[in-house]
C-alpha cells in the first residue's frame, strides 16, 4: 500500500510539474499579446502587431503542448486516484468538466481564428479574438484553481454515508475564500514568466544584433510587466496567501515557515536553514527575530504555533521539501524583483541595451520563473498533505486499490521517455520561432 | 495504467502522419510547427470522437488484456486524424485569405 500510494504520488508529481510548465506561459503570455494588439490599435504601429503575431505563434506551440500532456492528467484521475474521482467526483467533476467546456474551447476556438483570421476580420475584431484568448487562457486558471481551492478548504459540500462527497451550494465553489488570493497569485505569478520569456528574447535579439528594433520592444515591455508583476506576486498576493495558510491550514504555515518549536513572544522569520527532522529543529539559522508574526497578524509579539503544537498525523508528511520549495519560491521571488528593479532603472536612464551583463543576466534567468511557478505549486500540494481534501479525505484513501506499484513505475517510466521527445520537439519548435524572429507587415 | 501511455503514442502518431503528409504533398503543408500543431489536434479528436466504437485507450488496454489489433486501428485512425484535419485546415486557410 505504502509503495502504491509513493508511485501515484511520484507519476501524478512528474506529469503535472511537466504539464505546468506550458499553461504558466500561455496565461501570462496572453495577456502581453493583447496588450501588443491593444497597442498596435492605439498608434498605428506595425511592430506591435508584429510582436502580438509573433507571441501568438510562441503561444500556440505552447498551448498545444499543454493539451498533450494535460491528457494523460484527465486519465490519471481514473487509473491512479479512482477512489478519490469515485468520492468526489460530485465536486471537482463540476469545475474539472466547466474548464474543459468554456476555457478550453473558447481559448482554441479563438487561437486559431487570431492565428488565421486576421485578413478576414479586420484589427479590431483581431483584437477581440486575441481577448477572448486572453479570457480563455485565465479561466481555464480559474476553474482550475477553484477545484483546487475546494481541495485545500472544502467548503459547499455534504458527505453521504456511503464518504461520497455532494455539492450542497454551488456558487460556495467560487466564493471560497481559499481561492481568489490563489487564483490572483498564480496568473500574477504566470505574468512573472512570460515576462522574463519575452525580456530574454528581447536581450537575444539585442546581444545577437539581429532584429533589434523588436529586440528593444521585447525588452522594454518585459521589463515593465515583469517589474510591476514580481512586486504585485509577492505583495499583496503572495501576502495575501500566506495569511490563508496560516488560518486554515496552522500545521502547513508552521512547517514551511521551519517553526519547530512555538515561541512565546513572537515568531522569528528564518532566511537561511536546513530542517534537521531528528533533532526538530533547524541548522545553520539566520532569521529576523518577531517579523513572521507582525508580517502574518500585524502584531510583533503574536504566539505562532509551531510543529510541536499539532498530532504528527496531521503534519505533512515531507516537511523539508515543503519547507525547501517555499524557501526556493520566496527567494527567487526577491531576486526577480532586484533583477527587475535594475533593469527598469536602466530602461528609464535610456541604457538598458547597452548593458551586457545585465542582458545576459535576464536572458539566462528564463529558467527561474519555471522553478519558482513549480515550487509555489509543490508548497500547496506537499503543505496539504496528509490529505487530498484538507482535514477529510486522506492522500492514502484516494488512490486505486486495484492498481499495482509495477504498473505505475512502467508508466512512469514510459512517460519519461515520451516527455523527453516532447520536450525536444518543443524545443525544436520554439527555437525555430524565435530564430525566424517576427515577420514584418507587408502592405 | 497503460490507457495514459497509449493516449500519449496516439498523438505522436497524429504528429507524424500530419508531417509526412504535408511533406508528400505542400500545397497542404504548414510547415513544421504548423503541421506538428494540427496533428495533435486531429488525432486526439479523431480518437476522442471514434474512440467510443471500441478501440479508445480504455478498450486496448481492457483491464491488463492488451488488444494489438485494436491498438493498430487506434493508430490509423490517429494518423488519419492529423491528416485530414491538416487538409480540412489548409482549405479554410486558402478561403479566408482569398
Amino acid at each position: 500500500m505504502e509503495d502504491m500510494l509513493f508511485y501515484d504520488r511520484l507519476q501524478f508529481a512528474f506529469t503535472i510539474t511537466f504539464h505546468y510548465i506550458f499553461p504558466q506561459l500561455t496565461m501570462g503570455l496572453s495577456l502581453m499579446i493583447v496588450y501588443f494588439k491593444w497597442k498596435f490599435l492605439k498608434t498605428k504601429v506595425d511592430k506591435y502587431n508584429d510582436a502580438a503575431k509573433f507571441f501568438m505563434k510562441i503561444f500556440a506551440v505552447n498551448f498545444t503542448m499543454g493539451v498533450v500532456t494535460g491528457i494523460p492528467m484527465e486519465f490519471q484521475f481514473g487509473t491512479n486516484w479512482a477512489k478519490f474521482s469515485e468520492l468526489t467526483g460530485g465536486i471537482i467533476g463540476q469545475t474539472l468538466a466547466m474548464e474543459g467546456m468554456f476555457s478550453f474551447f473558447l481559448e482554441s476556438s479563438f487561437l486559431a481564428l487570431f492565428i488565421f483570421g486576421e485578413k478576414l476580420m479586420g484589427q479590431k475584431l483581431h483584437f477581440l479574438t486575441g481577448f477572448f484568448v486572453f479570457l480563455g487562457s485565465w479561466a481555464s486558471g480559474w476553474f482550475i484553481l477553484s477545484t483546487n481551492a475546494w481541495m485545500q478548504h472544502p467548503v459547499g459540500h455534504e458527505i453521504l454515508d456511503n464518504g461520497k462527497f455532494v455539492l450542497e451550494n454551488f456558487s460556495a465553489l467560487f466564493t471560497n475564500p481559499w481561492l481568489l488570493p490563489a487564483f490572483l497569485h498564480n496568473q500574477l505569478a504566470s505574468v512573472v514568466t512570460s515576462s522574463f520569456v519575452v525580456a530574454s528574447i528581447g536581450a537575444f535579439y539585442v546581444l545577437r544584433n539581429k532584429q533589434t528594433e523588436y529586440g528593444k520592444l521585447f525588452l522594454k515591455t518585459g521589463v515593465v510587466f515583469g517589474f510591476i508583476s514580481s512586486i504585485l506576486v509577492a505583495f499583496p498576493t503572495g501576502d495575501w496567501n500566506a495569511k490563508n495558510v496560516a488560518k486554515h491550514q496552522p500545521a502547513t504555515f508552521a512547517a514551511m515557515e521551519g517553526i519547530f518549536h512555538t515561541e512565546e513572544a513572537g515568531s522569528e522569520i528564518v532566511l537561511i536553514g536546513q530542517p534537521n527532522m531528528v533533532e526538530k529543529k533547524l541548522d545553520n539559522k539566520i532569521a529576523v527575530p518577531n517579523i513572521l508574526s507582525f508580517l502574518t497578524y500585524q502584531e510583533w509579539h503574536k504566539q505562532i504555533p509551531g510543529i510541536d503544537q499539532f498530532e504528527e498525523e496531521n503534519l505533512p508528511d515531507n516537511i523539508p521539501a515543503l519547507y525547501y520549495s517555499y524557501h526556493i519560491m520566496v527567494g527567487l521571488g526577491t531576486i526577480f524583483i532586484g533583477v527587475m528593479a535594475l533593469a527598469l532603472f536602466f530602461l528609464w536612464r535610456k541604457k538598458l541595451h547597452t548593458i551586457k551583463p545585465l542582458l545576459w543576466t535576464i536572458m539566462f534567468l528564463v529558467p527561474f520563473p519555471y522553478i519558482a511557478n513549480l515550487t509555489g505549486w509543490y508548497t500547496a500540494e506537499l503543505g496539504r498533505q496528509p490529505y487530498l481534501v484538507y482535514g477529510l479525505l486522506k492522500t492514502s484513501e484516494g488512490i486505486s486499490p486495484t492498481v499495482s506499484s509495477g504498473n505505475t513505475l512502467f508508466t512512469l517510466l514510459g512517460f519519461v521517455a515520451l516527455y523527453m521527445l516532447l520536450g525536444l520537439l518543443f524545443l525544436v519548435l520554439v527555437g525555430k520561432t524565435i530564430n525566424e524572429g517576427p515577420t514584418p507587415q507587408t502592405h | 495504467m497503460t490507457e495514459t501511455l497509449l493516449s500519449l503514442i496516439s498523438i505522436f502518431t497524429g504528429i507524424i502522419a500530419a508531417n509526412l503528409f504535408g511533406y508528400l504533398k505542400e500545397k497542404y503543408t504548414f510547415g513544421f510547427t504548423g503541421n506538428t500543431l494540427i496533428g495533435v489536434f486531429g488525432s486526439a479528436l479523431f480518437i476522442k470522437t471514434f474512440g467510443r466504437l471500441g478501440f479508445s485507450p480504455w478498450s486496448i488496454a481492457n483491464k491488463g488484456n492488451f488488444d494489438g489489433l485494436l491498438l493498430i486501428i487506434n493508430l490509423l485512425v490517429s494518423a488519419l486524424g492529423g491528416i485530414l484535419l491538416l487538409i480540412f485546415i489548409k482549405n479554410i486557410f486558402n478561403k479566408m485569405n482569398k
